[in-house]
C-alpha cells in the first residue's frame, strides 16, 4: 500500500512537472486570418508536434497591429513572436522594441538560411530583428487586361519605366480607362522614394542624410506631376494605397495595368472571375537602375517576450524554406529564404494567371528591397515628404521646390 | 447629529463605487495625462523602461511652434461651424418628429440610425457620395448644376474635403441630439403649450416663448456636447481623407492620435502637450456657452 502511494505521488509530480515545463509563446499574424487559417493552424501544429514542451497561441490582428503591440508592452502581457513588415521593424527596433535575432539564433544559421538583402532589410545598425518570411515584388509582374489594350491600339507590354508613361496617356485618351495606379504617396511610408531608388536615384546620402531634392529627382517627379494633372493618373491616388485601388479599379475594367505581386490576382479572381481568366501576365518593366523594389514581412521577438527561446524555434520554424515553400503554394507570396532559388514548384507554369505570376517571381526573393530605410524620426519624415510630395501633385509647389522642402524638414528633424 | 453622521456615511457608501471607477478610470489618467504634458517620455524612453523626464514647457514650445499643430487648431476651431447647424437641425426635426403622427416612430428611428452605424461602413458609403463617379456629382448634372467634365472628387479637393467631412459629421451625430432634444420636448407641461393656445398664440409664436425658453437646459447640455464632439472629430477624418488634402482636413485630436498612438516613434510628452492645448481651447468655449446662456436666461 505505502509502496503504490508512492508511486502514484512520484506519478503526480511527474505530470506536475511536465505540466509546469510547458511553455506557451503568444504568436500575433498580420491580416492572415481568415484566409490562410488552414496553413497557419497546420504550421503551428507541425511545430507543437517538434516541439512537445512548447504550445502556441495564435492570434491574428488587423488595423490596430502596430497599437496592440505597443499597448501589450505597457500592459506587461507582450506577445512572444509578431509578424511586422520591414518599415515597422526598423521603427521598433530604432526605440528599442526588439530582441536582435542573432543573439537568439547564430548569425551563421541566419545566413545559410536567408538571402543576403533580406537579412539586410531587417538590420539596423549591426543587428539584425527579424527572422525574415514572405516578400513580394513591386515590380515582380505585370497584368494587363487585353480587351483595354486592343482598344488603345498596343500590343504588347510597356519594357521600360519610361514606356509606362507613356502608355499612360495613350490608354487613357483611347479608352478612357487609366492605364495603371502610381504608388504617389501610400499612407504610413513614403512610397515615391520607391521611384527615386528604381531609377538610380540616391535617396540618402553615406551619413543618411536626405538627397533626393537634385535637379534628376526633380525632373521625375515632375513627370508624375504632369500625368496626375493631366487625369491620366486617378486622383484617389493622393488619398489612398495605390495598390489597394489598383486592384479595386482593374475589376472594374477602369484600370489596364497592374504592376506588382500575384497577389493582386487572387483578388481579381474573386471580384471578377472573367476578367482574371483573360488577364495577361507579363514581366514588369523596370526603372533605369535596372533593379526591382519590394517588401518583405518578418517574424520579431519583442524585448519584453518572456519567453525569447522558444519563440525564437518558433519564428525560425515557421520561417524556414519548407514552411516559406508551403506558404507560397498557398498564396503567391515571394519565399526569402535561400532554398527557394532552386525549388522546382516555381519552374513550372501553366495558363492559369496565378500559376504564371508565381513562377515569374517566386524564385526572385534575393532581389527584395524597399529601396530605402526607414529614418528615425520617420513617421514624421513621411508625413512631411507625402505632404510635399502632394503639394507637388496639386500645382502647390513646384517638383523642385516640394522636394528641397521635404529634404530640408528631413535633415532638421532627422533621429539617429 | 448622530443621524446626520450615519446619513453622510450611508450617502458616501452608495457614492463609493462610482467614486472609486471615476479615480481609476477618469481622475487618475487626466492628471497623469497632463503631468505627462510636461515630460519628455518617447518611444524609445518607454520601451527600455526608462520613466517619464520632467522638461518643463518644452513640449508646448514644440506643439505651438508646429505650423502643422496650428492648422490642424484651425481647422478644428473652423470646425465648430457644424455645431449650429446641427443643433437648429435637431432641434427643428424634434419639434416636428415630437407630435403623434402615424408612422412617426419610423422616422425617429431612422433618423437615429447614422448614430449607431459603424464609421468604417459609413465612409464607404459616403465614398460613393463623394466620388468623381458619385452619387452628389450624378444629382449636381441631373439638375443642371454642373457637368461631367466639371465633375471632381469631393474628398479630393482642399476646397471641399473639409465640408464633404463636416456634412458626414452632421449627418453622424443628427440623430443623437434629436433624441436629446425630443425627451427635452416630452418634459414640457402641456397646459403650458394648451395655455398659449387660448391666448391665441400663433405656432410660431408657440415655438419662440414657450418651446426654446423651457428647453434652455437641453440646448446648452446639447451645444456643449457638440462644441466638444467637434473638436474631438477624429474618425470620421481618418477614414475618409486621413488629414489631406493638403491637410485641409487635419484636425487637433489628429495630430493628437498621431503623436500618440500611430506608430513606434510615439511622444506621448508632445502628445499630451497638444490634448491639453486642445483641451484648454474647448474649456475657453464652453465658459462661452456657459456665459451666453446665463446671460439668455437672466434677460
Amino acid at each position: 500500500m505505502k509502496r503504490s502511494v508512492k508511486a502514484l505521488t512520484l506519478g503526480l509530480a511527474l505530470v506536475a512537472s511536465t505540466a509546469s515545463a510547458q511553455t506557451t509563446v503568444t504568436f500575433w499574424t498580420w491580416y492572415l486570418s481568415p484566409k490562410f487559417d488552414g496553413y497557419i493552424k497546420d504550421t503551428i501544429n507541425a511545430f507543437e508536434k517538434a516541439n512537445p514542451g512548447i504550445k502556441v497561441q495564435w492570434f491574428d490582428k488587423q488595423d490596430s497591429m502596430v497599437q496592440d503591440f505597443i499597448a501589450s508592452v505597457n500592459l506587461g502581457n507582450a506577445p512572444d513572436v509578431v509578424n511586422l513588415n520591414i518599415d515597422e521593424t526598423q521603427k521598433a527596433a530604432q526605440n528599442g522594441f526588439l530582441t536582435a535575432v542573432n543573439t537568439l539564433t547564430s548569425p551563421a544559421t541566419l545566413r545559410s538560411t536567408f538571402y543576403p538583402q533580406s537579412l539586410s532589410n531587417f538590420t539596423s545598425g549591426s543587428n539584425t530583428y527579424a527572422y525574415p518570411w514572405y516578400g513580394w515584388l513591386n515590380e515582380g509582374v505585370l497584368l494587363y487586361n487585353p480587351d483595354l489594350f486592343k482598344k488603345a491600339g498596343l500590343t504588347r507590354a510597356p519594357r521600360t519605366a519610361s514606356e509606362m508613361l507613356t502608355y499612360a496617356k495613350t490608354i487613357k485618351d483611347k479608352t478612357g480607362a487609366y492605364a495603371w495606379v502610381p504608388a504617389l504617396k501610400d499612407p504610413n511610408t513614403a512610397s515615391f522614394l520607391g521611384y527615386f531608388y528604381a531609377e538610380g536615384l540616391p535617396v540618402t546620402d553615406a551619413s543618411g542624410k536626405a538627397a533626393f531634392n537634385t535637379p534628376a529627382h526633380a525632373s521625375l517627379l515632375a513627370q508624375y506631376v504632369t500625368l496626375y494633372r493631366g487625369g491620366y493618373v486617378p486622383e484617389d491616388a493622393v488619398r489612398r494605397e495605390a495598390f489597394q485601388l489598383a486592384t479595386e479599379l482593374y475589376a472594374q475594367n477602369r484600370v489596364a495595368m497592374i504592376i506588382g505581386g500575384p497577389q493582386a490576382l487572387t483578388r481579381i479572381k474573386d471580384t471578377n472571375p472573367a476578367l482574371y481568366a483573360r488577364t495577361v501576365v507579363t514581366q514588369a518593366p523596370l526603372g533605369k537602375a535596372g533593379v526591382q523594389t519590394g517588401g518583405s514581412m518578418g517574424l520579431v521577438i519583442p524585448k519584453a517576450s518572456r519567453n525569447p527561446q522558444a519563440a525564437a524555434k518558433l519564428a525560425a520554424f515557421f520561417t524556414n524554406n519548407a514552411n516559406q515553400l508551403a506558404f507560397a503554394r498557398v498564396v503567391p507570396v515571394v519565399p526569402t529564404t535561400k532554398g527557394a532559388q532552386t525549388s522546382t514548384q516555381f519552374k513550372t507554369s501553366g495558363s492559369d494567371p496565378v500559376a504564371r505570376a508565381t513562377a515569374l517571381v517566386g524564385a526572385s526573393g534575393r532581389l527584395i528591397n524597399p529601396g530605402y530605410r526607414a529614418p528615425g524620426n520617420s513617421d514624421d519624415l513621411y508625413k512631411n515628404f507625402n505632404d510635399n510630395i502632394e503639394a507637388a501633385l496639386l500645382g502647390k509647389k513646384t517638383a523642385q521646390q516640394a522636394l528641397a522642402d521635404a529634404a530640408t524638414y528631413w535633415n532638421a528633424n532627422l533621429k539617429k | 447629529m448622530q443621524v446626520h453622521w450615519r446619513q453622510s456615511l450611508m450617502s458616501y457608501t452608495f457614492l463609493a463605487p462610482a467614486l472609486i471607477l471615476l479615480a481609476v478610470f477618469t481622475f487618475y489618467p487626466l492628471l497623469y495625462g497632463a503631468y505627462l504634458g510636461f515630460t519628455e517620455y518617447s518611444g524609445a524612453r518607454f520601451a527600455n523602461h526608462l520613466p517619464p523626464q520632467w522638461v518643463g514647457l518644452r513640449n508646448f514650445e514644440t506643439v505651438l511652434g508646429d505650423p502643422l499643430f496650428r492648422t490642424a487648431l484651425a481647422n478644428s476651431v473652423k470646425y465648430l461651424l457644424v455645431v449650429p447647424a446641427l443643433q437648429l437641425a435637431s432641434l427643428a426635426v424634434a419639434v416636428l418628429v415630437a407630435k403623434n403622427i402615424p408612422g412617426i416612430a419610423l422616422f425617429r428611428a431612422a433618423y437615429y440610425v447614422p448614430v449607431i452605424t459603424s464609421v468604417s461602413l459609413a465612409a464607404v458609403m459616403w465614398e460613393w457620395v463623394f466620388n468623381r463617379e458619385g452619387t452628389l456629382n450624378w444629382l449636381l448634372k441631373a439638375l443642371h448644376l454642373t457637368t461631367p467634365e466639371a465633375a471632381f472628387g469631393w474628398l479630393n479637393s482642399e476646397h471641399w474635403a473639409f465640408w464633404a467631412v463636416m456634412l458626414v459629421t452632421f449627418w453622424r451625430g443628427f440623430g443623437y441630439y434629436m433624441v436629446l432634444y425630443l425627451a427635452g420636448l416630452q418634459a414640457i407641461p402641456e397646459e403650458l403649450e394648451e395655455a398659449a393656445i387660448l391666448d391665441g398664440a400663433s405656432a410660431w409664436q408657440r415655438f419662440w416663448r414657450v418651446t426654446v425658453p423651457l428647453m434652455r437646459p437641453t440646448i446648452l447640455l446639447c451645444t456643449l456636447l457638440s462644441t466638444i464632439a467637434a473638436l474631438r472629430v477624429l474618425e470620421e477624418v481618418l477614414v475618409l481623407t486621413n488629414g489631406g488634402p493638403l491637410n485641409s482636413t487635419y484636425t487637433a485630436l489628429m495630430y493628437v492620435y498621431a503623436k500618440a498612438f500611430q506608430g513606434f516613434d510615439f511622444d506621448y510628452g508632445v502628445a499630451s502637450a497638444a490634448g491639453l492645448v486642445v483641451a484648454l481651447v474647448a474649456l475657453l468655449l464652453s465658459a462661452l456657452n456657459f456665459r451666453f446662456f446665463h446671460r439668455e436666461e437672466q434677460a
